[in-house]
């Protein structure tokens, strides 16, 4: 049998499809990308690539617009990693607390994960533009004027953090706490029942137990789903560019869109891939942090 | 068993996949059956468009293919207009140049016009001059005036179809219940704004919120100015000459009079809230004129027009055919372009299609929109035409930066003066030499 | 023993709001795609005053959403079918057959998972619109294919793992091949774990705007997400026409999720369990 998981020919068989496409597509093109990104690269160009060397990267940091991009992709970070924590936990807290109607509501909470981030983009747009979303709503409800008056949600452009992000990242928590809420779930509910059972028993609450049980018992799941929830909104890329565009005046531009209006909009192939070298770069710092500090502290426990 | 059928699957769905992969790629000007094959490349689907102009190219080469049967046939390579300078630039660099093509005036044309850019060492597009010559072809349009934007060093490189004017469109009722006057200068439109508001009505519509819609205000107002495009592209002129400046500061005047979610507005709402009669005056394109009539028929008596006030030309655009000069049968492509501008088609355009017509052609005014009278007074009043500002600069990208900064002023993001330190170093940056 | 207690109404009183947090929005968009465009100015919110089925019919033929969702499954099937097949072959490689560099290659595959797939954008376009690839729906299979290999390789290794060593032996011991082994024994047993991540992999790629967009321009084959942004127009957008697309690009996923809401969620976990 030894013999027969040895043969060199079917590993190959077996390994070469994937690793073949897998280096092909995936780690060459990076590797390019580096490279493009110290490279004057302009798709309309028939020469090709230049050599400039940092040239794109120093003008990067002289870029307003990437600037905001940055700043507004690190705030989806935090936003979405804090947000999807507390509530992912807190509604997979009260789903695991009741009985009746559990599926049903894990179910509708989990249902917007499975669907369209463009088409759910352009409802969410359209909800919270001034004239008939959600303002029209609350004036049909008896709020006079506030048509008029009501916040310009996806418009308004004061404040170190726009409003519109602060919608977005709403719309992004609406549409995927369910993931995080149901990697909860599954952890809490492979924790044995006796301990909870003893724990009441020594008088506590539900809210004690849920402190002193649960939360160090799911923390490797936590690292997980965070890990999960920052590399989707670094990558974050459909909302943004069906609810704002990056508009107004690139106010909600984030790393993924001004990479592609710079490389596919205006062809500035060299400077978007270097767009997409701090884009990646900011992916492995945060994994790499994320699974460092959640994940070893639970041996301190 | 069940691994055949996956492999039969398998199969069928890659030999699908496959199969849609290929596109028909027939190009090319060569003859079969003695019929001169031509390409004309156009921006939208002329099988499934529901845009009335397209519709009528779409007669028009129907009946070009008809009329010629066995002598000329055009094939028609569509796609859809935020690709399609992006398609037609990886066409000619691939040395496969549509015979005809579609294309704005302003940086795209000029892109295909003068050497290098996208066009070849030698230019790409072929000189018309001769052609317009013949046959009295040039004294059916209306005007020298029309050619204006596609005439390069005194020639002409390409035939304008159709035009559409950015005029104020104007509620008749709300201006005679406020006691407004149509206006003819800047203080006089002040004064009408005032006494709008002061009647109760919201004096403008504009949308913030789609970029071009303030710019080609802004654009008025640089006109009114004096701001000199060519001048400032060339670094003879400098945008941080005050001219900018005051544009941008009247821009900011008559932003107290608009609509209070002007900045959100997109330009659908912002052309609704007109003809809903929430608002007196709209500043728009006459295209604007099917949306205003299809959504509310009753308004059509209503809806004045005047020219933007202060300003002596008039912002135009029109659709223009350019030729290959690589063509192997100039005669058919030319044959072409004449059906575009017979009157058959330009009474099309005014009738149905509510634009501008380019010739002297007799149409039925009653079945026209009565808005498009109004605007050819006022086209025909104008001391000539400029492109949209955004459209007029060196490149896009440059077009959308001012876009963004004459948004950022309105927002009030940005001073006047900051605006113009901002357009004068971009352009020192990316446009001068 | 059990009383119903204040805090559990307030709870359910609570999951209820939120359930309509989460389905007053789609349940809207229906309502206002059987509306005329005219209608959201003045009645957003109420029933449609005539309902019309033409804002559907515009957007399916058209609006070129019926191409555009023939476009998306001939794209997510076969993406689908063959990253189960490559994926669960090289995972099958990794678990099961013994070779100096098994743990490295799973490593190798693992670290995409980290990767967005906006770092090799530019690279992946102007290398397939030199082959031919861009505007053509294998252009798209291909990297649909490999992005979908981290998750199908780790979820089928931790299967192929899980399998007695006994039954690989006893199929041996009969005489059957390396490739007998893989698809008459193991294969057939990993159903459940291959479906769950197909389910997974079929439901990303159908709703993958980013590279469609990129990759595809031409009309004819577009995919279901790139086709939504054509309602939005530069001069005007018909928005019930836009609802009705919302409602075409949708309904597909949420039939999916319905039937499968059980086997989604396990591959969900699978995925993550594990790590």
């Amino acid at each position: 049998m030894d013999k027969l998981l040895r043969n060199k020919k079917a590993i190959i068989i077996f390994m070469a499809p994937g690793i073949i496409l897998f280096t092909v597509i995936l780690f060459i093109p990076i590797v390019q990308s580096v490279i493009y990104s110290l490279c004057e690269y302009e798709a309309t160009s028939l020469t090709g690539p230049k050599f400039v060397g940092l040239k794109n990267y120093a003008a990067l940091l002289k870029d307003d617009t990437f600037l905001i991009a940055l700043k507004n992709s690190l705030f989806f970070l935090i936003f979405s990693c804090v947000t999807q924590l507390v509530m992912g936990l807190f509604f997979a807290g009260l789903l695991t607390n009741i009985d009746k109607g559990r599926n049903l509501f894990k179910n509708i909470i989990y249902l917007p994960c499975v669907l369209s981030s463009a088409a759910l983009g352009l409802l969410w747009m359209f909800i919270f533009s001034p004239k008939f979303g959600i303002n029209k709503l609350i004036e049909t409800l008896g709020v006079t004027d506030f048509v008029k008056n009501g916040p310009l949600w996806l418009m308004d452009t004061k404040g170190f953090i726009v409003l519109p992000m602060w919608v977005i990242g709403f719309v992004s928590l609406w549409q995927y706490v369910g993931q995080s809420m149901m990697l909860y779930m599954a952890q809490i509910s492979g924790i044995s029942k006796s301990l909870y059972e003893a724990s009441y028993i020594d008088g506590c609450s539900k809210a004690k137990s849920f402190r002193y049980i649960t939360l160090p018992l799911i923390r490797p799941m936590v690292a997980t789903a965070m890990s999960l929830n920052a590399i989707g909104s670094l990558k974050f890329f459909d909302l943004v560019f069906n609810m704002t565009e990056g508009g107004p005046n690139h106010r909600t531009e984030v790393l993924a869109t001004h990479l592609y209006t710079q490389g596919f909009k205006y062809n500035h192939f060299g400077y978007s891939s270097a767009i997409g070298v701090v884009l990646l770069i900011l992916c492995l710092i945060t994994t790499g942090f994320i699974n460092k500090v959640v994940k070893t502290e639970q041996y301190e426990m | 068993m069940k691994r055949k059928i996956l492999a039969t699957l398998l199969s069928a769905f890659m030999a699908a996949s496959l199969f849609t992969g290929c596109g028909s790629s027939s190009s090319g000007t060569t003859s079969a059956d003695g019929v001169e094959e031509i390409t004309f490349m156009f921006w939208d689907d002329l099988n499934a468009t529901e845009d009335l102009i397209s519709l009528g190219y779409k007669d028009t080469i129907d009946r070009f293919n008809k009329d010629y049967e066995g002598k000329y046939h055009v094939n028609v390579v569509t796609t859809n207009l935020e690709e399609y300078y992006t398609k037609l630039n990886a066409e000619i660099q691939g040395g496969k140049a549509p015979d005809v093509f579609i294309c704005s005036p302003g940086p795209q044309l000029s892109d295909y016009v003068i050497p290098g850019g996208c066009a070849p060492a030698d230019g790409l597009c072929m000189n018309l001059d001769e052609y317009l010559a013949q046959d009295g072809w040039k004294d059916t349009f209306t005007s020298d005036a029309v050619f204006s934007q596609q005439t390069y060093d005194g020639s002409v490189y390409a035939i304008p179809l159709n035009t559409a004017a950015a005029c104020c469109f104007y509620n008749t009722e709300m201006f005679e219940a406020a006691g407004a006057k149509v206006p003819t200068n800047w203080d006089e439109m002040l004064d009408a704004c005032e006494k709008l508001e002061a009647a109760g009505y919201t004096p403008v519509t504009v949308s913030g919120g789609t970029a071009w819609c303030l710019s080609m205000i802004a654009g008025y107002l640089c006109e009114s100015e004096g701001v000199d495009l060519a001048a400032l592209a060339d670094g003879t002129a400098s945008w941080e000459d005050g001219k900018l400046e005051s544009a941008c500061n009247k821009l900011l005047e008559l932003s107290k009079y608009f609509q209070p979610t002007a900045v959100g507005d997109t330009n659908d709402v912002a052309t609704a809230n007109f003809y809903n009669e929430e608002a007196a005056i709209l500043i728009q394109g006459s295209w604007a004129i099917g949306q205003i009539n299809g959504s509310a028929p009753e308004f059509e008596s209503k809806c004045g027009v005047f020219q933007f006030p202060g300003v002596d030309r008039i912002i135009a655009k029109s659709d223009s055919l350019c030729v290959s000069k690589d063509t192997a049968s100039p005669e058919a492509c030319v044959a072409l372009l004449k059906y575009f501008t017979d009157d058959t088609a330009q009474k099309y355009t005014a009738e149905v299609g509510g634009k501008i017509p380019v010739t002297n052609v007799e149409y039925d005014a009653s079945k026209a929109p009565a808005q498009l009278s109004y605007v050819m007074d006022v086209f025909s009043n104008a001391k000539g035409t400029f492109g949209f500002y955004n459209e007029s600069m060196p490149t896009t990208e440059t077009g959308a930066y001012f876009d963004d900064e004459m948004v950022a002023v309105f927002l009030g993001d940005k001073t006047p003066a900051e605006a113009a330190a901002d357009m004068e170093a971009y352009y020192n940056e990316n446009c001068r030499q | 023993m059990k009383k119903i207690r204040p805090i559990r109404i307030v709870i359910y009183i609570f999951l209820v709001l939120v359930a309509i947090l989460y389905l007053a929005p789609l349940l809207w968009v229906l309502l206002v795609s059987f509306k005329e465009n005219a209608e959201i100015y003045d009645n957003p919110f109420g029933l449609p005053a005539a309902p019309t089925f033409d804002n559907f019919t515009f957007a399916w033929t058209a609006g070129k959403l019926g191409i555009a969702t023939l476009n998306s499954f001939i794209v997510c099937v076969s993406s689908l079918i063959l990253s189960m097949i490559i994926g669960s072959m090289a995972a099958f490689g990794i678990a099961r057959l013994r070779w100096k560099f098994s743990k490295l290659s799973l490593t190798y595959f693992l670290l995409g998972m980290m990767i967005p797939v906006h770092c090799v954008l530019i690279p992946l376009y102007s290398r397939f619109s030199k082959m031919g690839l861009s505007d053509s729906l294998v252009g798209l299979i291909i990297p649909y294919v490999t992005f979908a290999l981290p998750v199908t390789i780790f979820i089928m290794v931790g299967f192929f793992e899980s399998l007695p060593n006994e039954l690989i032996e006893s199929a041996c011991i009969d005489g059957a091949t390396i490739y007998q082994i893989f698809f008459k024994v193991c294969l057939p047993l990993g159903k459940t774990g291959l479906f769950v991540t197909g389910l997974m992999t079929f439901v990303g790629n159908w709703n993958e705007l980013l590279l469609a967009m990129v990759f595809i321009s031409d009309d004819m084959k577009k995919t279901l997400p790139v086709s939504l942004s054509k309602f939005v127009g530069p001069y005007n957008t018909n928005y019930t026409q836009m609802f009705a697309a919302i409602i075409i690009a949708i309904i597909p996923t949420i039939i999916v999720y319905c039937a499968f809401s059980n086997q989604i969620v396990d591959g969900l976990t699978a995925g993550a369990v594990k790590g």
